[in-house]
């Protein structure tokens, strides 16, 4: 299907906000259209202990994106002698693709992470030209329609992190079945305060 | 007599030197001393620290020793501001090599890159030379441990053991004399703490005068680690160069 070039690769990514944790889950598919070309594909980085970041949509702009956030995030910690916030992270992000308004990279990034010293969950999520969108229950990018709709009913606010991981790997193997550019198995990253 | 050419950095006296350059040479040898120490187990970083205060306030961990990447760290000597232009260009043009090749830069590399850069302030422009001069210490593949060192006109050399700064002559001959190639990482602090006790100017050493840095590879991955003060004391008490400065033959 090649009506979006934000399909092209497929992938369904999700976040969700759990009790005292964050959770990060993705498919593993990278595919070329149709074709599948290899199933363990990484699409969740982890920037520091308290932050991960999802980079959905075309994949070579995510990998360049995660390369591009690599370099910025090691000069931060550089110079601030620190690991940088959660919310820095998304203002970053949000940023570096509104640089691009006119030529965008297409990746749809999505941000999980801790904040403060209390390690409050935060998520986030952004299109492709940077506009942000703060929650606290969940978010998936707009592809990932049948996501959304399984994550509705599951909001897990008040899971705590065992739990948490068993909902959040249903919800994204059940999406993902009714995805046919997305599967392949599943990655599911809980982050919690130790 | 020179005075006709020093205004001018980028030309030539009738002697064939280049004043500002000198000038600045000697801008650094009133600054505090560095010294880099190559053991079998990694490289030693050893400074003076020159502002002390009980007012300062301690927003960065040093004074004088800056990781310029994950691999690589550095120790300055000379005008602080121009050193923080350099650790700053240095830094960003590391990660400018890590993303365009994947993998983290070699040290020589960055080091030419710098003495480029310092290079150019001495021959266009118009612009006066860096006060600065660097020792830097690393890790890559290609070479192992490694320490190199940089002064305003943009030379730079490969050493075992260096120092910059203020009497960085007398170091210089106390490591000449005493640095072996079997020296392990205990050892080469020690050799430190004995060179800057040597060298610095005041009666005592006190762990807020001095910093110290290790650059290591323990398994995986180089560890640069800025030693605490209660491990400088430690340091400093074994070599027993406290308050009362005993002499050690």
């Amino acid at each position: 299907m090649g009506d979006s070039i934000m399909s092209y690769n497929g992938s369904a990514i999700v976040v969700m906000v759990g009790k005292n944790c964050v959770g990060i889950a993705s498919d593993r598919r990278f595919g070329v259209r149709q074709q599948t070309v290899a199933t363990d594909f990484q699409k969740i980085y982890k920037m520091h202990d308290k932050l991960f970041v999802g980079l959905s949509g075309l994949a070579t702009d995510a990998q360049t994106m995660y390369e591009k956030l690599k370099l910025r995030l090691n000069l931060y910690k550089l110079r601030e002698e620190r690991d940088i916030k959660p919310s820095s992270f998304s203002h970053l992000i949000a940023s570096m693709l509104y640089e691009r308004r006119f030529g965008p990279y297409f990746v749809e990034p999505l941000i999980a992470g801790l904040e403060g010293p209390e390690n409050k969950p935060y998520i986030c999520g952004t299109d492709l030209i940077g506009a942000p969108v703060f929650t606290n229950a969940f978010w998936s990018p707009e592809l990932a329609q049948n996501l959304v709709r399984h994550v509705r009913d599951f909001v897990a606010s008040g899971f705590g992190a065992r739990g948490f991981v068993e909902v959040m790997a249903q919800c994204l193997l059940s999406a993902v079945d009714r995805d046919c550019l997305s599967g392949w198995g599943a990655v599911v990253n809980i982050i919690t305060p130790d | 007599m020179a005075r006709r050419y020093d205004s001018r950095t980028t030309i030539f006296s009738p002697e064939g030197r280049l004043f500002q350059v000198e000038y600045a040479m000697e801008a650094i040898s009133h600054a505090g001393a560095a010294i880099g120490i190559v053991s079998q187990e990694g490289i030693v970083l050893a400074a003076e620290k020159k502002i002390i205060s009980k007012l300062l306030d301690d927003d960065k961990s040093t004074e004088k020793m800056y990781k310029l990447d994950d691999h690589i760290a550095c120790a300055v000597a000379g005008i602080t501001a121009d050193a923080n232009i350099l650790i700053n260009y240095a830094r960003v043009a590391a990660q400018r090599y890590l993303f365009a090749y994947q993998e983290p830069q070699p040290i020589e590399q960055l080091v030419t890159q710098l003495c480029d850069l310092k290079q150019g302030y001495t021959q266009y422009g118009g612009m006066r030379p860096f006060g600065v001069s660097l020792l830097y210490a690393g890790w890559d593949k290609i070479h192992g441990f490694q320490l190199y060192s940089s002064d305003p006109s943009g030379n730079y050399g490969g050493w075992k053991a260096t120092a910059i700064g203020a009497n960085n002559q007398a170091a210089q001959s106390i490591l000449k004399q005493e640095w072996k190639a079997e020296l392990n990482l205990k050892e080469a602090l020690q050799l430190a703490v004995k060179v800057m006790s040597k060298t610095m100017d005041s009666t005592s050493l006190t762990a807020e005068k001095l910093e110290f840095a290790t650059l290591t590879r323990p398994g995986d991955e180089v560890r640069y680690r800025v030693l605490t003060d209660q491990q400088v004391e430690a340091l400093l008490k074994e070599a027993n160069v406290g308050a009362e400065k005993k002499e050690e033959l």
